[in-house]
């Protein structure tokens, strides 16, 4: 395929999508939709640089941070009970239980016991963010190779090799697809736990805007929110495939065989 | 890839060097005593003060507020009213996601022009959504069905999409040469191939129906169980807040086994058992 | 089938195995079930064989004999239900020091997130080996299997018999006493299986490593080893130990066309057709008398 249908492809629908946007709300009177022309108008002044430094910043820290700890955690955890049949079979009821507790309900409880602070939002992000992790960590760890585990017995290779060598990567591919799954949920946790109590924080600014019925602001908000999530997945997909190179290449020769 | 025969069975994972004690205990027996131990960890800690009990109220008094609960009409009206949204949102997002996963899927220019607009769109996060919602409907039912249907909805689409695309070639060549109808290509080749996907998208988009579903009456205060919490956590009745969290994760709990025992159903007769994607 | 000229000698006439040579590898008496209650399964009965060191032995039996549980129980990956395994004097109680093995999964039994270099040099590593020393033993390796070029390459890379190369370079780099290879040849190609089964006799010599093979193949058996120890069907005895009395230096083309060879191949298929049929020697004797063989006939 050439370049120039390949561009026009993947651009065409956006542009046509904006533009349809940009003229069925040119000269809109309706009070909820807002030209769009109105939208871009005020995004600059809206986000330009109080509000990215006083609201996204702090936001995306507070994922960042929430997300590693449950990372770390979440991987952690899920080694020690993947390697273990009986810790498995005795915790597999309660962790499909948490698993399917919907996040968000422990907003209000954590409130009561870490407050409307940073700590709860973290925390709010933990508990949400460790679930897929953990499980699909378990997961892969429980489906290693047996062949290879032998191997790294025969090569009397110490624990700490097996960790590295073989039982973190192999079960790489599964703790990538709980992160991602992850993400998701975290970002939804970040959002959810500044619209229920903070002074600060994107979910908290739209909020405010759509409480004050500042509509052009809300929506420039909106896709504040947007573009923030589509540039974590890319991030997300640029860590994930460099760290899975081998594994996207397993896959592929696999298939070609 | 080669298939490994191996001729020795090995019985259990655990069973490898080092002499065996005793015989293994069944897998349901050390999850019932999972969660017994949960319970009485639940039950201990604030009788013992390690946590205030006004913040974690022990098991049993949650127990008797669900019981409390499950006498009022109230709670009954909420868990219908959450799981009609649930079903509604599901049900919209899975036609929604069948049909244009289908249409999108089978059409290769129609695919590589949407790709990028469905790369770009999928992530936004769904609860980007909830100030529209409110600021066009309030806490009506829809402000939620919204957040339900877009989130779901792209779950089923891009489980859909895999399917198509896992069509086989020759099937598909097959089809035309004999001038299959798009319709009876459809209904006799990508149809079959990709319902493993539908189901797999079935499955997943029923679980994340259920958090959206229960996240905008929370957030939103559409009628249902989320906003029984949150008006349960307004009012400092700590004791059926967790009552009714419990309640939500047993939902959950059972939404997930409901899933997973439809998609056995329907793919019982399907040959390939596929590891999920995405 | 008729009645092939006696192959297996009596114990006391081999030199090696009659107690002179201290053996490096001892299994007694070894008895394996599996599960317990109702559900056991005895796949092991009673084997007892030595090794000496320095020999290249071949274990044959029909699918289903065993061999890969027997090798588990050597290798220490499996715990023995009775009797005693001892690799130079010492009992096997986990994967012991100066093994390795060779499983016949080559797709599966190389780390697919490491280059081929990574994969060699990994054990070593865990050896303690200093790097100077190491790089000189997996070029070494690598070249002797006829790798020497991609060693920057991942295993999927490569076709199943280099692959099954790289595997071996691993083990031959980690310079074990003695060498296992389960099955090593059964997923390869027929062209690459030869140039493999030369390339483990080449090997053998040039290191004077101990070298255990285990194969459901009768040719490869009796074209590679010095003895082929031949076993029952489940549960699993010895049926006889068959020494192989070719000339040391053998060809794929010349040694399988001579005489000798087609009368032990004769000679170990048959064993195996006895087994597959169900026929035990009568005693567990680790060796067979070669009138047993007659009375079949």
């Amino acid at each position: 395929m050439s370049i120039v249908r390949r561009a026009v492809l993947a651009l065409g629908l956006p542009v046509v999508l904006v533009a349809a946007w940009w003229f069925a709300t040119e000269g809109s009177q309706s009070f909820f939709w807002p030209p769009l022309r109105d939208i871009l108008g005020t995004f600059a002044e809206t986000w330009w640089p109080d509000r990215i430094m006083g609201d996204v910043v702090p936001s995306l820290l507070r994922l960042l941070v929430g997300f590693a700890i449950a990372f770390v955690l979440g991987v952690g955890l899920g080694v020690a009970i993947g390697k273990s049949r009986a810790l498995r079979a005795y915790l597999e009821p309660v962790l499909e239980f948490f698993r399917a507790i919907p996040p968000p309900v422990l907003v209000p409880i954590l409130i009561l016991f870490f407050g409307i602070f940073n700590t709860m939002k973290v925390v709010v992000i933990v508990t949400g963010c460790i679930w897929p992790i953990l499980l699909n960590t378990v997961e892969g760890v429980r489906s290693l190779d047996e062949v290879l585990i032998d191997t790294s017995k025969i090569y009397r290779l110490s624990r700490r090799a097996r960790l590295w060598y073989n039982i973190l990567p192999g079960a790489s591919p599964q703790i990538f697809a709980g992160a991602r799954q992850a993400l998701s949920v975290g970002i939804i946790l970040m959002v959810i736990s500044e619209m229920f109590a903070a002074s600060n924080g994107i979910g908290f600014t739209i909020i405010q805007f759509q409480r004050t019925f500042a509509i052009p602001q809300m929506f420039s908000g909106i896709i504040v929110l947007g573009l923030l999530g589509v540039a974590l997945a890319l991030v997300f997909r640029l860590v994930e495939t460099r760290i899975l190179r081998w594994y996207l290449g397993l896959r592929a020769a696999q298939r070609g065989e | 890839m080669t298939s490994a025969t191996v001729e020795s069975r090995r019985p259990a994972p655990g069973g490898t060097a080092g002499p065996r004690r005793g015989r293994p205990v069944p897998a349901g027996v050390l999850g019932a005593l999972g969660l017994l131990t949960l319970v009485a960890v639940l039950e201990l800690v604030p009788r013992l003060g390690l946590v205030d009990d006004r913040f974690l109220p022990p098991f049993s008094s949650m127990v008797s507020a669900l019981v409390d609960e499950a006498g009022t009409p109230t709670f009954w009206t909420a868990l219908g009213q959450t799981l009609r949204g649930w079903a509604i949102g599901l049900a919209v997002a899975l036609v929604a996601g069948v049909v244009l996963g289908i249409v999108i899927g089978s059409l290769p220019v129609v695919r590589a022009a949407t790709s990028s607009t469905i790369e770009f769109l999928r992530p936004i996060p769904s609860v980007a959504l909830i100030p529209l919602a409110v600021l066009l409907w309030g806490n009506d039912m829809k402000s939620t069905l919204i957040l339900v249907v877009y989130a779901t909805f792209w779950q089923v689409l891009l489980q859909v999409l895999y399917g198509v695309r896992d069509v086989d070639p020759v099937a598909r060549e097959t089809a035309r040469s004999y001038r299959f109808s798009p319709l009876t290509t459809v209904r006799t080749v990508t149809w079959p191939t990709a319902l493993p996907y539908v189901m797999t998208g079935f499955r997943l988009g029923a679980a994340v129906a259920l958090i959206l579903e229960i996240t905008g009456e929370l957030v939103i205060g559409t009628p249902g169980l989320g906003k029984e919490i949150g008006v349960a956590q307004s009012s400092g009745a700590v004791p059926q807040m967790y009552a009714l969290v419990i309640v939500t994760g047993l939902i959950g709990v059972v939404v997930n086994l409901v899933a997973r025992w439809g998609e056995r159903r329907v793919l019982r007769w399907h040959p390939s058992i596929r590891a999920e994607v995405g | 089938m008729t009645s092939t000229p006696t192959s297996s000698a009596p114990n006391a006439a081999d030199p090696q195995r009659d107690g002179t040579a201290e053996p490096i590898l001892d299994v007694r008496g070894l008895r394996k079930i599996y599960g317990s209650g109702d559900g056991a399964v005895e796949a092991i009965r009673d084997l007892t064989f030595t090794i000496a060191p320095g020999e290249l032995t071949c274990i044959v039996g029909p699918s289903g004999a065993g061999k890969t549980t027997l090798l588990k129980c050597i290798a220490g990956l499996l715990d023995v239900t009775d009797g005693e395994i001892r690799l130079e004097g010492d009992l096997v109680t986990g994967p012991p020091k100066g093994m390795a093995i060779v499983f016949q999964e080559y797709g599966r039994s190389l780390f697919p997130w490491m280059t081929v270099w990574q994969n060699v040099e990994l054990p070593l590593k865990e050896k303690k080996v200093p790097a100077a020393e190491r790089k000189r033993l997996v070029t070494e390796a690598l070249e002797a299997v006829g790798l020497a070029d991609v060693h920057g390459a991942h295993p999927w890379q490569l076709s199943g018999g280099m692959q099954q190369r790289v595997a071996i370079a691993r083990a031959v780099a980690y310079e074990p006493h003695i060498l296992i290879m389960d099955e090593p040849f059964a997923a390869v190609d027929a062209q690459t299986r030869a140039e493999l089964e030369d390339l483990v006799r080449e090997l053998w010599h040039r290191l004077g490593v101990t070298v255990l093979f285990v194969t459901h193949d009768i040719e490869e058996s009796v074209y590679l080893g010095q003895r082929v120890l031949v076993l029952s069907n489940r549960p699993t005895v010895i049926m006889e130990d068959v020494r192989i009395d070719l000339p040391d230096e053998r060809d794929q083309l010349s040694t399988r066309s001579t005489k000798r060879f087609a009368e032990l191949r004769a000679h170990v298929y048959e064993l195996i057709q006895q087994a597959k049929g169900g026929r035990r020697p009568e005693t567990t004797a680790r060796t067979d008398e070669a009138g047993r063989r007659d009375e079949a006939v």
